[in-house]
């Protein structure tokens, strides 16, 4: 099991849904490995904010736990990791 | 089939442009999520992990070949080249963009469709049984009834905001229950009287989720006039007593239970002898105008064939197998009916091509009157094909991957989206039932083992069914990590029973083996080849099975920790 010594902030994008990450410059990214590395308290305070000022581009923010190994950032539940990753099965037409 | 009515045309035209109406008032940020999201599920369009997904209503599963291709020529344009067919007889797409969203609902009210009654605490769609019409066991054909809920409950204002959703299904088949009506809000089954007379055995109460319950007769015989009325009552009790502080107590079956069958039967009954009045009466003539949108459609005089499974079996042994498996007989003389299995190894269980889809419509024009049904096993029907055209017809499946010889079989496996889509799920389902499939893709082993069913769920909620599979897996999280529990015992139909945990949860790489340890001692426990593995449990308890999988039957080392 990881350490647990990092959050990151996630979220929906409200267009297409798609999964959302939090960069440091408050834009937000489909990429995880573009994820501000924050405390948890950081992560909380920013999902909240989002979640008020910036619902029409992001639904739902909120922080997760993740591990951070010095190069890419892993999330520490199933759920997550296939957030960040998509669909572990074949998709008819993946685009 | 039904047609629309211009009535139901403009609801459904209206629904779609008060929809855009709000999809832009999101986009624009007019409206916020919060106030969006009861908007949009009303349209039956989630937010789940990657995506927002799209659930199309199907009223009693059954689609004409022009619906078919609609739904393929969205699949390709608006979606990622397929759709997933659902345990509730619907279809949904994983993959759409809000801002497409309202250009779908457009293309689906063009073809009198809509994705209303798929989410929410309103009543669901409609289900039935997936041979509906053309089962030799139908004492009547169950989807006049199923239509005239379907209009009765659509934006009926008294039930738009229920305590929680509310499901209904009906069966015509005494002999055998197709459509798990014991496991429904409100179960309706078409019964004769010791008169003759036809009505509906009521069961209310039924469910699975994270509190299973076999629904209980309410009424054993309810005469046709006052099937609305009395539904109507049902609902009232429900909408007025049933909880809405605790969403995992506000279902139906939990009122019921609360209150016992007799105090709820008392109440439902003092209810509908205040509020029945001629209006919510049924006429017969009302029921003879919507059964006619479902007569028979012009079949042929043929001679019977006799039995399906005897034709060609020696000299194509693919072909006797899908026969033997898929083909299901008819009503009428020199007819079958057809389960195209969308269970083939490799595929996510339910997940159908935008090309597959414009071909099944092609061949439901050219085999049976223009007709498909989807089965809430997730596969689909073709319900009237000439049996003298069967081995053609397998030869055109088997060329679009859709000819596996496998319904009913262990193969056939009801799967939820599970953590691969579902925003609710604990655990991937889908990994698990393509390792199933590819591991048991054996006919031989199949029809070895019988008919036997795989249900697999992500999370209690229970969409993959698994407590009624006579083999069960439940996905739970253990500290954000998917682990599984393995259920034996479950049925839904006539001899309903809901499966119970055989010990301690499972790792991902343990349950296929365990599931093939259970089938293992199935074949050297079971008293004859005939005896269903249903049977065998029932008959020998779980200990043999405790064993094989967990080494002891001892109740302590097996149950570890099981919760």
């Amino acid at each position: 099991m990881p350490t647990p010594n990092h959050w990151i902030v996630t979220g929906n994008f409200t267009v297409d849904g798609a999964v959302a990450w939090r960069r440091a410059d408050g834009t937000w990214s489909r990429l995880i490995a573009d994820a501000a590395l924050v405390d948890e308290p950081t992560a909380k305070t920013v999902s909240a904010t989002a979640g008020a000022t910036e619902q029409r581009e992001i639904c739902d923010p909120y922080g997760i736990e993740v591990h951070f190994d010095g190069t890419s950032i892993d999330p520490l539940t199933a759920r997550q990791r296939i957030r960040a990753n998509g669909p572990t099965v074949q998709l008819r037409r993946p685009d | 089939m039904y047609q629309y009515d211009d009535y139901d045309r403009r609801i459904i035209i209206d629904r779609a442009q008060q929809f855009r109406g709000q999809v832009g008032r999101r986009l624009s940020g007019e409206i916020t999520e919060e106030e969006f999201k009861p908007l949009r599920l009303q349209n039956g369009l989630y937010m789940q992990l990657h995506a927002y997904m799209l659930r199309v209503a199907i009223p009693y599963g059954l689609l004409s070949a022009t619906q078919v291709r609609k739904l393929a020529h969205i699949a390709r344009t608006y979606d990622r080249g397929y759709g997933h067919l659902t345990t509730r007889q619907n279809i949904q797409y994983n993959w759409p963009k809000l801002t497409d969203v309202p250009a779908i609902l457009d293309e689906l009210a063009s073809v009198e469709m809509h994705a209303v009654q798929t989410s929410g605490n309103c009543v669901r769609n409609i289900t039935s049984d997936h041979f509906a019409g053309v089962a030799r066991d139908e004492l009547e054909d169950p989807r006049p009834y199923c239509e005239i809920l379907r209009q009765w409950s659509t934006f009926h204002p008294e039930f738009a905001h229920l305590p929680r959703k509310f499901k209904i299904a009906v069966t015509g088949a005494p002999g055998e229950d197709r459509a798990a009506v014991r496991f429904h809000d409100i179960g309706l089954r078409i019964v004769e009287n010791a008169a003759g007379e036809r009505g509906f055995e009521v069961i209310v109460g039924g469910g699975l989720g994270r509190t299973p319950v076999i629904g209980e007769v309410v009424r054993e015989f309810l005469p046709k006039r006052y099937f609305l009325s009395y539904i109507e009552s049902i609902l009232r009790v429900y909408n007025l007593h049933g909880r809405r502080d605790n969403k995992y107590k506000a279902r139906i079956k939990i009122l019921v239970t609360a209150l016992g069958i007799d105090e709820f039967r008392r109440r439902v009954e003092e209810d509908w002898e205040a509020s029945r009045t001629p209006e919510l009466e049924l006429p017969d003539a009302e029921i003879a105008r919507v059964s006619a949108f479902f007569a028979p459609p012009p079949y042929e005089t043929l001679p019977e064939t006799g039995r399906v499974d005897g034709i060609v079996l020696g000299r194509d042994r693919e072909l006797g197998h899908w026969v033997r498996n898929n083909v299901v007989a008819h009503k009428i003389p020199g007819y079958s009916a057809v389960v195209i299995s969308v269970k083939k190894p490799g595929i996510p269980p339910g997940d159908v091509s935008d090309t597959q889809l414009d071909a099944i419509a092609d061949i439901a024009d050219r085999y049976s009157f223009g007709h498909v049904v989807v089965t809430h096993t997730q596969n689909l029907v073709l319900p009237d094909v000439k049996t003298s055209e069967l081995s053609r017809l397998h030869a055109e499946l088997r060329a679009l991957d859709l000819g596996e010889a496998n319904a009913n079989k262990l193969t056939d496996v009801i799967t939820c989206p599970g953590l691969d889509y579902c925003d609710l799920a604990n655990a991937r389902s889908i990994p698990l039932s393509l390792e199933i499939a590819q591991r048991f893709d054996r006919i031989d082993y199949l029809n070895d083992v019988g008919d036997v069913s795989i249900k697999i769920s992500g999370c209690i909620n229970a969409c993959g069914h698994h407590h009624v599979g006579n083999i069960g897996i439940l996905g739970i999280d253990k500290r954000g990590e998917e682990f599984y529990q393995l259920m034996l015992g479950g049925s839904p139909g006539n001899d309903a029973s809901i499966g119970k945990i055989l010990g301690r949860a499972l790792a991902q790489d343990e349950i296929v083996d365990a599931v093939e340890k259970v089938l293992d001692r199935y074949l050297v426990t079971r008293e004859s080849p005939e005896e269903r593995f249903l049977e065998t449990v029932r008959r020998v308890g779980f200990d043999p099975f405790k064993e094989a999988v967990y080494g002891s039957a001892d109740p302590l080392e097996a149950a570890g920790d099981a919760a």
